[in-house]
């Protein structure tokens, strides 16, 4: 009923703001039949709308290729020795106090 | 209380730095990385976690292996820059090591990771001197009163932008752009688009509900979009 309701509203006011709205549940996959019929009968009619959704794609795909790129050596020796240090630390407390509460 | 912590645990093992080859990786050799639509790391991280709970130095070291890179690049992502990027990074393996135990598998381990991750990573910015905050609604589509675009006609760049921009000056650009949005927001566009978690996991990593996901994301990349078609020389709108 509430996806009727969503696909009449958008018929009503099938505006570019409306559908602006629906580009992210779009591209999801995520919108009911009738919504996405109603969506994409828009697009047919507003070549605005066709490049909006073009360059808001455009944008979601490249940020996909970001990438901080490798994990330097450096940080990752630095990380490993302080987890060594640190757990070693750890160990020796527990015999010390396995010890000392035995004791 | 630390006592009681460590009286509850086993007796390591292995120490670090002894990684046998079913960990997943070598001392010395890469990170392995993730694909960007990951299934549930499943048997692997469990088993990695139980012997992780049980004391054993190797499974953090193959932990270690296994996601360092891809925490490593989305603590660089929220923070904007190297600097605190290795002791948030050194604070979320010790932080693994100490509370796995308190990892009871409601989500998936690689989920919390990215929460322990994302927390450091925001408590860093919350503490570093605030950047000054670009407002979105610049770089946001504007309308008319009928709800038509404000400015017409809507340029499609998706194909020129390659054309005029090496990749590399084009991540340099997104990037740039993508340090402007708030933190919370940076967090969700890293965590759904760049590392590719589904709503529901991003949500979980964030501590957010997933309509406050999907709303934060849907206003992030219309933000970025609109500092991309400025950057253009066209309108954000």
């Amino acid at each position: 009923m509430t996806k009727v309701k969503s696909a009449l509203a958008l018929r009503k006011n099938d505006s570019c703001k409306k559908i602006t709205d629906l580009i992210c549940n779009y591209l999801a996959g995520r919108l009911s039949p009738a919504v996405k019929r109603e969506f994409e009968r828009h697009l047919q009619m507003c070549p605005d709308c066709v490049n909006f959704l073009n360059t808001y794609k455009k944008t979601v795909s490249l940020a996909g290729t970001l990438s901080a790129g490798e994990l330097p050596a450096k940080v990752r020796a630095n990380v490993l020795a302080f987890l060594r240090r640190k757990a070693h630390r750890m160990v020796a407390l527990f015999f010390y106090l396995a010890i000392h509460s035995t004791a | 209380m630390l006592a009681i912590q460590i009286s509850t645990a086993a007796i390591p093992q292995a120490t670090l730095g002894q990684t046998s080859a079913e960990d997943g990786g070598t001392a010395t050799g890469s990170a392995h990385p993730l694909p960007r639509r990951r299934k549930p790391g499943g048997q692997k991280d469990t088993q990695l976690i139980e012997r992780l709970k049980a004391g054993d130095q190797a499974a953090l070291e193959a932990i270690f292996n296994l996601y360092a890179k891809k925490l490593y690049s989305v603590a660089q992502r929220i923070l904007g820059e190297a600097a605190d990027t290795e002791e948030v990074i050194q604070d979320v393996f010790w932080t693994v090591y100490r509370k796995a135990k308190s990892f009871k598998g409601d989500a998936q381990f690689s989920t919390w990771l990215y929460r322990l991750t994302v927390n450091a990573a925001l408590g860093r910015v919350r503490r570093s001197k605030k950047k000054k905050e670009v407002e979105y609604e610049e770089f946001l589509p504007k309308f008319q009163k009928d709800g038509h675009h404000l400015v017409r006609p809507v340029v499609d760049w998706s194909d020129t932008l390659d054309e005029k921009y090496a990749r590399h000056e084009i991540h340099a650009l997104l990037g740039r752009a993508l340090d402007q949005l708030k933190p919370v927001d940076r967090s969700v566009v890293v965590l759904s688009d760049l590392e590719g978690l589904s709503d529901k996991e991003t949500a979980a990593a964030l501590g957010l509900t997933v309509p406050a996901v999907k709303t934060r994301l849907h206003r992030a990349r219309l933000f970025l979009r609109g500092r991309l078609a400025v950057e253009l020389g066209h309108s954000a709108s």
